[in-house]
């Protein structure tokens, strides 16, 4: 999908004054948050296990060549082609290959984020192909005409109601003619329309949340079922994946696939987990007859062998965002892409470049909670300063910010100076602000003040206090 | 072309590590570990692998009914239908068609219908670790019939219930066989979430699994 035009703060601020997105999101919090939580308490493993998932993910990417090497020689063994794409462009344009050389009129596809990084529907749909979603969150945002707002969880800015809406609205063409009210009502309406799709499907397409070298397979986790009657009953099975998802074994799945489950949903285990490799065999009575792996590189290799390499073992959990203070207040859409959260907050600027999504890594208070819920460890409040450090080298901060935090850095190194500035200050703001104690507005702190008063300074400065409580000791 | 996007890519990513080659010792050490992977940190199995199979299985929202032999299949799925009104039409994966079914039901025995409102297939194994069961494709077993049921039976024989996930790798890599299309490992029934937040069973595929554990 394409990165949304307008910025970041403006986003930000209508999703913060949207009554319907603030209570979607508040259950998130209370519900996934504490399920995380259970199920990390219930493993005395687990923290063991997020040390072994970061060295797999570590080990597999300092000999990556030889892994995506070793894993397309059992795709190919096992009579399944891969292609390799060096961006958006050549992923979609292979894509496209595959179905125009299949005769394909019908594209049903499971979730796969990477998809739509590439933006891979309206360049399917260009060639005349209906393509639909059968993730029933990503068939609801599909339908809306909106972009998911979490990576797991596509519809989490949407009440039952909104889905109501939309359902009466566009599922009259399927004979539905009655306003479904509860959510089991509405997902059967999905479940009728896509079962008819999955057997008219000349393609399937699928992600992989991991591929692994020892076998060649493409290893997708659902708790619906959608993904693997995508990827059993299609004509062609086309698997869309990041360079970076290979792992070298089975076992080296087990670990990461223990690790996914809990800090998705906060369970144990996830109700599908399926293993395709290469298509059906000779005697099979179902599965595709064509097996397409298109590996996708499109920035990825940029992270690799440098600062932001650990970025690369992300599971795309959403573990992140589900516990980062910005995100619970704004929601997914602000961020202005398909990942958000922390983790998209450092993808999107590396995938799409610093002027596209130049206030994404100055979206986090550093509070860390990120790092600290990170199944594969991802330093995500590091990387976030490392881009903010780049963004000022490269000359991406506005003149009125650089002028600001130059003047700020420069009175900061001279501590009697800093010292004798700020004793001046407090006594002044505090003589001001003596009447209500506190601000409704300030010069240069508008954007503060417009929200909440700042509160008068009560008396001397912090280092005044330090200075005279260490003389009392 | 994408052979070319393999050259780049590929020298992409040795450019981003070095261009270095990899020594004899580590070589050596990748090989070892693809041949024989170590297994990580894994949780405890409390008790009989098969009480807590059955245990976790019932968390996950499956049935399972114990029987004493592969022959009482075929009643355990008539129970199942009790209630049923009409020919009970049911499909049967081709490694259980011989079991003996009544010859005055409606028996698919193949691939998955549009409406499926039964079907019976072989697991290959259970996971005490998860109650999850594993079921691969074949010519005995195809994959549909695990998704587009409504009510899946899954048979599994006692004996090959495992620990853990990587205990059903182990074995497949000791027997050597040709690797399947499709490995499901299966957990509950299915389900989503997507709409407000309230969870829906089923979404796309089966609203019960039911297992019948026989008892070898």
């Amino acid at each position: 999908m394409a990165i949304a035009g307008e910025s970041f703060k403006s986003r930000a601020s209508s999703a913060l004054s949207d009554a319907s997105l603030q209570t979607s999101i508040a259950g998130l919090k209370s519900g996934f948050v504490a399920a995380r939580a259970r199920a990390v308490a219930a493993l005395p493993e687990f923290e063991a296990m997020r040390d072994a998932g970061a060295a797999i993910k570590d080990h597999t990417l300092a000999h990556l060549d030889v892994y995506l090497e070793r894993y397309e020689r059992e795709v190919v063994r096992q009579g399944g082609k891969v292609h390799w794409a060096r961006d958006a462009e050549e992923a979609r344009r292979i894509i496209r290959e595959i179905c125009a050389a299949a005769g394909a009129r019908t594209v049903v596809k499971g979730k796969s984020m990477v998809s739509e990084e590439i933006d891979l529907n309206a360049a399917l749909e260009a060639d005349g192909l209906e393509v639909v979603e059968s993730d029933a969150g990503e068939y609801i945002v599909q339908l809306a005409g909106e972009a998911p707002s979490h990576i797991v969880m596509p519809t989490i800015h949407k009440t039952t109601d909104d889905v109501a809406d939309l359902f009466e609205d566009r599922h009259r063409a399927y004979g539905f003619m009655d306003r479904a009210k509860s959510a089991a009502e509405l997902i059967g309406q999905v479940r009728t329309i896509l079962r008819e799709k999955y057997f008219a499907a000349d393609v399937g397409i699928t992600g992989a949340n991991f591929l692994v070298a020892e076998t060649g397979s493409n290893i997708i986790v659902t708790n619906e079922g959608n993904g693997d009657l995508t990827s059993t009953l299609a004509r062609v099975h086309i698997v869309t994946a990041g360079i970076e998802k290979v792992v070298p074994t089975l076992n080296d799945a087990s670990v990461l696939l223990r690790l996914l489950a809990r800090s998705a949903l906060g369970m144990e285990v996830t109700s599908y987990m399926t293993l395709s490799t290469g298509p059906r065999r000779a005697d099979d009575l179902d599965g595709p007859e064509e097996y397409h792996v298109v590996l996708i590189d499109n920035g990825r290799t940029e992270m690799l062998g440098g600062a932001f390499q650990s970025m690369l073992r992300c599971i795309r959990c959403g573990a992140c965002m589900n516990h980062c203070p910005v995100y619970l207040s704004v929601g997914g859409h602000s961020y202005g892409w398909v990942y958000p959260g922390p983790m998209g907050a450092v993808l999107t600027p590396m995938i799409a470049g610093h002027e596209k999504a130049k206030e994404l890594p100055h979206a986090c208070t550093l509070n860390g909670r990120c790092q600290q819920v990170c199944p594969v460890k991802i330093p995500l409040p590091d990387l976030l300063r490392r881009l903010r450090h780049q963004q000022w080298e490269q000359g991406f901060i506005d003149a009125t910010t650089r002028w600001g935090i130059s003047a700020w850095a420069w009175l900061a190194q001279r501590p009697k100076l800093y010292r004798a500035a700020t004793g001046l200050a407090i006594p002044v703001l505090a003589w001001l602000g003596r009447s209500s104690g506190r601000f409704r507005s300030l010069p240069l702190a508008s954007g503060w003040t417009a929200g909440r008063d700042m509160p008068a300074p009560q008396g001397e400065t912090f280092h005044a206090q330090w200075a005279r409580r260490a003389r009392q000791k | 072309m994408s052979a070319s996007g393999r050259e780049a890519v590929l020298a992409r990513i040795k450019a981003a590590l070095g261009n270095r080659l990899l020594t004899e010792a580590e070589a050596a050490s990748i090989e070892k570990r693809m041949k024989s992977p170590p297994v990580g940190p894994r949780p405890g199995i409390s008790g009989e692998a098969i009480e807590q199979f059955i245990a976790k299985a019932k968390g996950n929202l499956f049935t399972v009914e114990r029987v004493v032999s592969l022959q009482l299949l075929v009643p355990a799925v008539k129970r199942l239908l009790e209630g049923v009104d009409g020919i009970p039409d049911i499909s049967v994966a081709p490694a259980l068609s011989h079991l003996g079914w009544p010859t005055d039901w409606d028996i698919n025995v193949g691939p998955g219908r549009r409406i499926e409102p039964i079907s019976v297939t072989p697991a290959l194994a259970g996971i005490a670790e998860t109650g999850s069961v594993i079921l691969l494709s074949s010519s005995a077993s195809p994959t549909s019939l695990n998704f587009l049921p409504d009510v899946h039976v899954v048979v599994l024989r006692a004996s090959d219930i495992v620990g853990f996930a990587e205990d059903v790798w182990a074995r497949l890599r000791s027997e050597n066989v040709d690797w399947p299309r499709t490995v499901n490992i299966i957990s509950g029934p299915s389900r989503t979430a997507d709409v407000g937040g309230i969870v829906v069973r089923p979404a796309h595929g089966p609203k019960a699994v039911h297992i019948v554990l026989v008892d070898d």
